[in-house]
């Protein structure tokens, strides 16, 4: 990006960081904005690497053992283990081994242990993202762990494929295909590997996802003449019109809930975000505190906030309220996914077809680049 | 022929075609709708001050063609001016792609709209001349966006500014049954360049002919 827009961006997030952060704080985390200083001693090799990883997402910083208020020291055995001590009282707040399956995962067991005794909550180091990469020519669906490791192709149609969202609970996905030489939507069982064809109606079949309690599905149809948001049973059945503007709507989410949808449409001449009951009525504005170009709604799981995207030349990531009020740019980037903690969010940074996906803890800020991934990657949906 | 005598001729075949549609119908059916009838003729609107209209006198006196039968100019009487409902069938089963014919009837779009700017008209009004004169073929639009917006976003307004192109077709009498959409968002690219230059070019709405295999 730019130089000038990144520093206009520095400056919007240094300008509304305060206020915002001590809201968020206090009513998603209960924990310090500020990172948690963690030592981290005694490992080597892929499980160090595995943990310094894990615990700076979730907002730790892995310093000296001086400075730290817990530490995280290695055991003796071939297996992964830890015992976690709190610096202050030196008292240890568990001591475990992890044996079964890979380094990885044992690493990232570990650490998803550390987050839930520090911070009440549970980790996510252990969940899987989706998204779209070119890597290879046409652009394809990869699944991969959260950090990007054990990334597999789910696709192989040689065309475009794109928007994937995880069917919740599942090793599932919907994605739009070109396959037909038109978008298409499919769902795709990744563990079968069976696939069938939800939408292929003429027009645009785009922006599938499925309700959070795995009922029904939200969809972009073009079929009536324009884009609009449709519902349908999870099998694709019982398909409702929910918006009928001559205008473009996209990128519907859903409250966790299952009852509301939140997307997009340029109804009014710009894009903004609108919620609409599931089961059909008015579409309403979001307040967005006058941002304009709003795009790619995302709700968080506990139901609290809505990420998105300004688009305004340069892409930034946005939080709102899910009830609406003042937007707050968080940084860079564009299509947020919610993890299921509410916490992180993976995103796509970078222009001009070398874009990647990075991971962003949004009380203390901070954005790791998610780095196993070649390929210019975006649309990424996290697992949950 | 120039541009506006091809209007002009497109506009009073359409009412042609349109009187002679209607004539047969039962008497209690319900007029076509507002956008087809008076002088609000197909192509009308296209005119800059009703020149090329197909007004009193004109329309009394025009005799149809004997080489173009009225179902043939594509007007559909039970969807004309109302629905701009897609067609259900696959336009090409079939059929061959020919991305030739119109190569050079690309439309372009201003950032961020789905609007027909007024430079384009007479690249759709000849798609329409084209179309109408040959019955056999169906068309696909693809719709196309610069990269500057999102993903979803984009896809859906690539359909927006194909559907746009398409309203534009039947509107000047092209039948909707004949026309379809595809919409690519950022994902095909004309020009891979990072400015307003490959910009403007990616912003665009292209026409696939699609004719049976024996008349390519």
């Amino acid at each position: 990006m730019k130089l000038p827009s990144l520093l206009q961006a520095m400056a919007i997030c240094a300008a509304v960081l305060p206020a915002f952060a001590a809201g968020f704080d206090a009513e998603i985390s209960g924990q310090a904005v500020k990172s948690i200083p963690i030592a981290v001693t005694g490992y080597t090799g892929e499980a160090a690497q595995v943990l310094k990883f894990d615990l700076e997402v979730l907002g730790f910083d892995v310093v000296p053992a001086a400075k730290a208020q817990f530490e995280l020291k290695a055991g003796a055995g071939s297996e992964v283990q830890g015992t976690l001590i709190d610096t202050g009282n030196q008292h240890p707040l568990f001591a475990r081994s992890y044996p079964g399956g890979s380094v990885r995962s044992q690493a990232h067991t570990l650490s998803d242990d550390v987050v839930k005794a520090v911070t009440g909550n549970a980790g996510i180091a252990r969940t899987k993202i989706a998204y779209k990469s070119d890597l290879g020519g046409a652009k394809e669906v990869y699944v991969s762990d959260y950090d990007g490791a054990n990334a597999f192709r789910a696709t192989e149609d040689r065309s475009i494929t794109a928007s994937p969202a995880w069917v919740p609970g599942r090793l599932a996905l919907l994605y739009t295909s070109y396959k037909g030489g038109k978008p298409d939507v499919y769902s795709h069982d990744l563990t079968t590997g069976a696939r069938s064809r939800v939408f292929g109606f003429n027009g645009l079949n785009t922006s599938a996802t499925v309700s959070p309690d795995g009922t029904r599905i939200a969809v972009i149809l073009s079929k009536a003449g324009s884009p609009d948001l449709w519902v349908s049973k999870i099998d694709g059945t019982n398909l409702r019109q929910l918006t009928t503007t001559k205008e473009s709507e996209s990128s519907p989410c859903w409250s966790p809930d299952s009852k509301t949808i939140c997307f997009v449409s340029n109804r009014d001449g710009k894009a903004a975000l609108y919620t609409i009951s599931a089961g059909g009525g008015e579409m309403r504005k979001l307040s967005t505190g006058g941002i304009l170009n709003c795009t790619e709604p995302d709700w968080s799981p506990d139901g609290k906030w809505i990420a998105f995207t300004r688009a305004a030349g340069e892409f930034t990531l946005y939080v709102v309220p899910a009830g609406g009020g003042d937007a707050t740019a968080i940084t860079a980037g564009e299509d947020p996914s919610w993890a299921r903690n509410s916490r992180t969010i993976v995103f796509t940074r970078g222009r001009d077809r070398a874009r990647r996906l990075s991971l962003l803890d949004v009380p203390t800020r901070r954005v790791k680049d998610v780095n196993r991934i070649s390929g210019s990657c975006s649309q990424p949906s996290w697992a949950r | 022929m120039n541009c506006l005598t091809k209007l002009g001729l497109i506009a009073l075949l359409a009412v042609v075609a349109i009187g002679s549609g209607c004539s047969k119908k039962p008497k209690n059916i319900t007029p076509i709708p507002n956008g087809y009838s008076g002088s609000a003729a197909p192509g009308s609107d296209l005119s800059q001050g009703g020149a090329l209209r197909g007004g009193p006198g004109n329309s009394g006196r025009f005799t149809q063609p004997t080489d173009t039968a009225p179902r043939e100019l594509g007007i559909d009487p039970s969807k004309a001016g109302g629905s701009n409902e897609l067609p259900s069938g696959n336009l090409r089963d079939g059929k061959i792609e020919d991305r030739e014919t119109f190569k050079g009837n690309t439309v372009y779009f201003e950032y961020d709209k789905s609007a027909i700017k007024s430079s384009e008209l007479a690249k759709i009004a000849a798609v329409a001349e084209h179309l109408i004169s040959r019955a056999d073929a169906s068309l696909a639009v693809e719709g196309h966006c610069d990269e500057r917006g999102t993903e979803e976003y984009n896809r859906s307004l690539s359909e927006r500014r194909a559907l746009s192109i398409r309203e534009r077709l039947v509107n000047l009498g092209v039948s909707a049954d004949r026309v379809t959409t595809e919409a690519f968002g950022e994902d095909k690219p004309a020009d891979l360049g990072h400015d307003d230059s490959a910009w403007s070019k990616n912003r665009r709405g292209e026409f696939i002919l699609l004719v049976p295999p024996s008349l390519k």
